[in-house]
């Protein structure tokens, strides 16, 4: 239990104790209420500066998600590695398929069990090597995408196996060149643009499909992909769903040129140019990714500024977010979770995103604490 | 007895024009407010959000399912919206939600607290809405998207 002021209330919080008025010493609200908005109000609007509340407890969710939380880190940093392995053991030792698709089948069940935390995991760290996480994650995503669209769990390893390995022909591009900081000549972005072809030759252990899926990557549905500029229907299906997440993931990853884009900024620049993805893999990427994605910093109506955790189906605007701020900009102790799906929380709703600037600041003040980051 | 005070009426007059303005629509157009009486007829789509607190009632938006389907695309980024399915009606809610929000915290400005049942969303043809008390006020408002009517029935809370 400890005092706090009714100015820095955040809904959620519990009375410790009975909160009285003022005049009479009735019960105005009493000890174990979860507050809400309006309850907060009515308290301040009594004039009283301070209340007791509770701390808040860990509930089974909460503790179960920090147990398995190390778990899915370790296995996602292994899953890198073993595709670094891969990767630039490619020119000795041909990529096998069989490989990749065993560790595509333990990424799937990883997924199937928390498929927020993998993907709360897309976020958290900026390895070295972009390559190797940033295909784990495509691989991640298309999958989100593809079981959105109603695809078998075989359906799911297949597009997962073409995402793990849609950039492997990446490894015959120079590396001077695509880690530049600035603008590419003419025979450099010929050289990146012929990536998926490179790619194929290099996988030709694997199925047509997946080859096909390869090399269209970076077809866009108005034509205006590469490398052979495949327009609408022509493009495989499965690749345009790849080519989503290979943007998606792009969008939200520091690189040599610029830094990484907040989830909103991201969603923005691909609903921007929406013509060029498929509108039905667009839908079942919103309905994965929510609005307000996993990672997102937003600030709500209440003044809070919050993380978004976790999404709730068929609720693109009302996911599960820990609240970071209380409305008068004070870091909280301990954040504060908060269904925005539940009931009572009704009155609450997310205002704005935060700007690439803000939620570069805030990363920066909670990655100054260790452990903090790597939570939920 | 309907809530009929301008104090208390102009807040979600306000929350409308903000949020509709959010969703790029600069000139939304008021009509006159009136009373109507109990069963109005209410469009395609209709969003009822519950209130509570210090002010009890509903506040039921009407559009066109076209209208609706509009509003949710601009809330959805942009989305294409070809079948109003659940995607398209949870934008729906949320517009509802967020207006309502808006309304009911200026509201506390005032002294009246208030919270918000979850929106529940009927879409239909010929539906008609009836309250408890007889009546609503209608606001209605012409916007890009189209016509959307708010109804409103609130009354204040016995104290």
């Amino acid at each position: 239990m400890r005092t706090i002021k009714t100015t820095n209330l955040v809904p959620g919080m519990v009375l410790g104790q009975d909160v009285l008025f003022p005049r009479t010493g009735a019960t105005l609200v009493s000890a174990g209420t979860k507050l809400t908005f309006d309850l907060i109000r009515r308290i301040e609007s009594f004039g009283i500066r301070e209340v007791i509340i509770m701390q808040s407890g860990k509930t089974q969710q909460e503790a179960k998600e920090e147990e398995l939380l190390p778990v899915f880190t370790e296995y996602h940093d292994r899953v890198i590695t073993t595709a670094n392995e891969i990767f630039t053991n490619s020119e000795q030792q041909p990529v096998q398929a069989r490989v990749v698709k065993n560790l595509v089948s333990e990424l799937l069940e990883q997924v199937e069990l928390d498929s927020d935390l993998m993907l709360n995991l897309t976020h958290l760290k900026s390895y070295d090597d972009y390559l190797f996480s940033h295909c784990v994650n495509v691989s991640i995503l298309s999958i989100l995408i593809g079981e959105a669209l109603g695809y078998p769990k075989e359906e799911l390893n297949l597009i997962g196996t073409a995402a793990l390995v849609h950039d492997l022909g990446m490894m015959k591009v120079p590396n001077k060149i695509w880690k530049k900081n600035g603008v590419l000549d003419a025979e450099e972005v010929n050289l990146i643009k012929n990536h998926p072809l490179y790619g194929v030759e290099m996988l030709k252990d694997f199925p047509e499909e997946i080859l096909s899926i390869v090399k269209e990557h970076h077809e866009k549905y108005d034509g205006s992909g590469y490398p052979q500029g495949l327009k609408g229907e022509e493009i495989a299906f499965k690749a345009r769903i790849v080519g989503l997440a290979d943007v998606y993931d792009a969008c939200i990853s520091n690189r040599p040129y610029r830094p990484r884009l907040t989830p909103q900024q991201a969603l923005q620049i691909i609903f921007q140019d929406k013509e060029k993805y498929d509108p039905h893999i667009l839908k079942a990427f919103i309905s994965v990714m929510a609005i307000y994605p996993i990672g997102s910093l937003v600030k709500l109506n209440t003044g809070e500024i919050a993380k978004v955790i976790r999404v709730n189906k068929n609720q693109p605007f009302r996911p599960v977010i820990k609240v970071l701020f209380d409305r008068n900009g004070n870091k909280l102790d301990e954040p504060l979770r908060i269904n925005l799906d539940d009931d009572r929380n009704n009155v609450i709703h997310i205002k704005d995103n935060l700007s690439a600037e803000e939620s570069n600041a805030i990363m920066q003040q909670l990655n100054e604490e260790p452990g903090v980051a790597e939570q939920l | 007895m309907i809530l009929m005070r301008a104090e208390l009426i102009n807040p979600f007059l306000g929350a409308s024009f903000k949020v509709l303005k959010s969703l790029g629509n600069e000139h939304v157009k008021k009509g006159e407010l009136g009373l109507a009486s109990s069963p109005v007829k209410g469009d395609e789509v209709n969003a009822t959000v519950g209130v509570t607190g210090d002010l009890l009632g509903q506040v039921i938006f009407c559009m066109s399912q076209q209208t609706a389907s509009q509003v949710a695309s601009t809330m959805l980024l942009g989305l294409p919206i070809t079948t109003f399915d659940e995607l398209a009606k949870s934008a729906i809610c949320e517009f509802s939600n967020i207006v309502t929000g808006n309304a009911v915290t200026e509201l506390g400005d005032k002294g009246f607290f208030c919270n918000l049942t979850p929106p529940t969303l009927f879409v239909g043809k010929d539906v008609l809405l009836s309250t408890k008390d007889l009546g609503f006020l209608v606001i209605p408002l012409e916007t890009g998207f189209g016509d959307i009517k708010v109804y409103i029935a609130l009354r204040e809370a016995d104290k």
